[in-house]
């Protein structure tokens, strides 16, 4: 079973794999482990989940983690008032005296219970507590939870292939990390970059693209900035050239940078990148 | 297998545990790993969980796989010294190319990694007073340094390979901007400072509680009686008194203004008063320290709950923090020496910390900085700095 499963994995048609990536996901999926992702925003952890998904073909089920959340809120949920309300009204199909029409699955829940093998993406696990990460992986390892108001043991059917993001430059704990395989994902070389921009935008010109990238590249390279632009901006600042009629290419070269708010979300940034831009076209 | 491999990680400071170990070798059994490329970044991911450690882990694979060595001290600073030279070359190429005796023009040819390099591997050379012909530049195909060089040890350095052997990856050290602690960010601050919250209900009533809402019901015999809570929300009171005068603390200036940015936007019951050197008679509320000034004994109004947070390098002379009028100012004639001041303020508030931006191993060379920490506890200005005094600010008691 682990063969045929293995090689399973080559990237999706929008996502741009990278070998090291694509072999880290298939040894996860063959230790049955759990892949914590980190890398700087932009480089395409939550994409990955989506691309894994898609290529395997398997559903993606999403755990957006918040800072207030519970563990037992990502398994599942027991709705006392509807319960309520249905036994003071009783004109509801439900069975007011059987609790568990009234459990509703979290998201690992729902990946336990589903019939098919799931894609499970735990999204920016350092928002939450540090014990909320220990006690979820330890549900996630021994693949089961207990539902408490009825007394029930919910197995998983399929073991979901997880996938965990975190943006947070602090470790996380030990015996979490232990529980997990671990990838960083570098920023992309440039190479690779012309790659995902090729996939994203198959008819842009050559000349374009390696004006582009040399830019941005260039524009990256500035000290002092606090959130560098990331692949996501380089995308949106694409489009926004391609969508101005009046763009022309000999701007880029003469040092122009257009659209700059695009690449910058931080006011002291966009000074930093507006005095460089100013030096460089003298 | 590779037990040596785990115990080279270990021995350099990789967190490895045994754990991850028999994992790895599960995996090898399960014939999932069909190289040694694979290896590479498969025993990556299961063994080493931070990507702090990603360049110690390249130099112990290359080091284990292909026996290139591992630097020790002395290479670190002869590699400290290739970028000097590097520098010094860009300056004046002259002087460096007659220096080391070769021809200015066939350096000029090298990238600026292929002269490290190369300046490195002639430092070695000299150190090691080894001086073999065939090493330098454009002497033929076995010199270390350039496209298709020929190392001794049979490993291929620099220039633009096909097979891109694992080796080879790890030797390229990609990771090593990442072993470094980077300066604190704003997003990084707020990591910190997120624990810093205390929850209390404010707001309208907007949340059922479930609990009292059943109680209730029951009481009712049956008749539903929802109740309503307010929200949780944050309402911690937080003073921060930050130290903004005078040269000493000039380089940490960008530092305290980015706690400074951080907390305005993070809390809503911040009140930040400035001073210079240490707390006096009164402080201010404007940063030119010129017009609203409060008194320090009218704290005493405040909560006592709330949390103290002083940001300044405790760093003065000693009379300026033990005389009555010790202030360096001309017409700021202060009644109690500073060091009253201050212990007014942690006694009359539980939870004060002093955060220094200068780093720990500075402290104690300072005289003033050491009976500062007999009155607050100090934590450096950095995410494990604030980290501690976080958990000091919450503590219970």
């Amino acid at each position: 079973m682990v063969q045929d499963d293995f090689y399973k994995f080559r990237g999706a048609d929008k996502y741009v794999l990278d070998d090291e990536l694509a072999e880290i996901v298939n040894v996860s999926m063959a230790l049955e482990m759990p892949l914590l992702l980190k890398g700087e925003p932009g480089t395409g952890k939550t994409m990955l989940a989506y691309a894994i998904a898609e290529s395997l073909g398997m559903p993606l089920i999403i755990l957006n983690v918040k800072s207030s959340m519970k563990l037992v809120d990502a398994l599942y949920q027991y709705d006392t008032l509807t319960r309520l309300n249905d036994s003071r009204f009783s004109d509801s199909i439900r069975d007011v005296s059987n609790i568990e029409e009234y459990i509703k699955m979290g998201k690992i829940g729902q990946a336990f219970v589903s019939d098919t093998r799931t894609v499970l993406l735990i999204d920016e696990i350092d928002k939450a507590d540090t014990d909320f990460q220990d006690d979820m992986l330890d549900v996630l390892d021994q693949m089961e939870f207990d539902i408490m108001e009825i007394d029930k043991t919910i197995s998983a059917k399929n073991r979901p292939v997880i996938i965990i993001t975190s943006n947070a430059k602090k470790d996380l704990s030990d015996p979490f990390l232990g529980r997990c395989n671990f990838h960083h994902i570098a920023f992309p070389e440039e190479d690779t970059m012309r790659k995902i921009i090729g996939v994203h935008f198959p008819d842009l010109g050559r000349e374009i693209m390696d004006a582009c990238i040399k830019t941005f590249y260039g524009l990256r390279k500035l000290e002092g900035i606090e959130k560098k632009p990331a692949t996501r901006e380089l995308i949106n600042w694409i489009r926004a050239l391609k969508a101005d009629p009046d763009f022309k290419l000999s701007l880029l070269e003469q040092g122009n940078v257009p659209y700059l708010g695009v690449l910058y979300k931080k006011s002291p940034d966009m000074k930093v990148a507006n005095e460089a831009i100013a030096r460089n076209r003298e | 297998m590779f037990v040596s491999f785990f115990y080279n990680l270990r021995d350099r400071g990789i967190p490895v545990t045994p754990t991850s170990f028999l994992r790895l070798q599960r995996a090898l059994r399960m014939g999932a790993i069909r190289s040694l490329n694979n290896f590479y970044v498969v025993a990556r991911a299961v063994l080493v969980k931070s990507e702090r450690y990603f360049d110690i882990y390249d130099q112990v694979f290359a080091y284990h796989f292909e026996g290139v060595e591992l630097p020790d001290f002395e290479d670190i600073e002869l590699s400290e010294m290739a970028k000097l030279l590097l520098d010094e070359w860009l300056k004046n190429p002259e002087g460096v190319a007659a220096a080391l005796g070769v021809n200015e023009e066939d350096l000029k040819k090298l990238t600026p990694e292929e002269l490290e390099q190369y300046f490195l591997d002639r430092i070695k050379d000299q150190t090691e007073a080894h001086h073999g012909g065939n090493k330098w530049i454009g002497t033929g195909g076995t010199s270390p340094v350039g496209h298709s060089g020929v190392h001794p040890g049979g490993m291929r350095v620099g220039g633009v390979s096909q097979n891109k052997s694992a080796t080879k990856v790890a030797l390229d050290r990609r990771y090593r901007d990442y072993s470094q602690e980077g300066p604190l960010t704003q997003s990084q601050m707020g990591e910190a400072l997120k624990k810093l919250r205390r929850m209390v209900p404010a707001g309208p009533l907007d949340m059922v509680n479930v609990d009292k809402t059943i109680y209730q019901t029951m009481k009712n015999a049956g008749e539903i009686e929802i109740v309503f809570d307010r929200r949780l929300s944050d309402r911690l009171k937080i003073v921060l008194l930050i130290d903004n005068g005078g040269w000493s603390m000039d380089p940490y200036i960008p530092l305290v203004q980015t706690l400074f940015d951080y907390t305005r936007n993070q809390f809503k019951d911040l009140k930040t008063y400035f001073f210079h050197n240490t707390i006096y008679d009164r402080v201010w509320a404007d940063a030119a320290r010129y017009r609203n000034s409060e008194l320090i004994t009218d704290f005493i109004k405040r909560d006592p709950e709330t949390r103290i947070v002083i940001v300044g390098d405790a760093s003065m002379a000693p009379y300026e923090l033990m005389n009555e009028g010790g202030s360096i100012y001309f017409g700021e004639r202060s009644r109690k020496s500073s060091i009253e001041n201050l212990q007014f303020l942690s006694q009359t508030f539980r939870h004060c910390v002093w955060l220094n931006p200068a780093s720990r191993y500075e402290w104690s060379g300072t005289w003033t900085i050491d009976q500062i920490r007999k009155v607050f506890p100090m934590f450096e200005l950095t995410l494990d700095g604030l980290d501690g005094a976080v958990s000091h600010l919450m503590s219970r008691n």
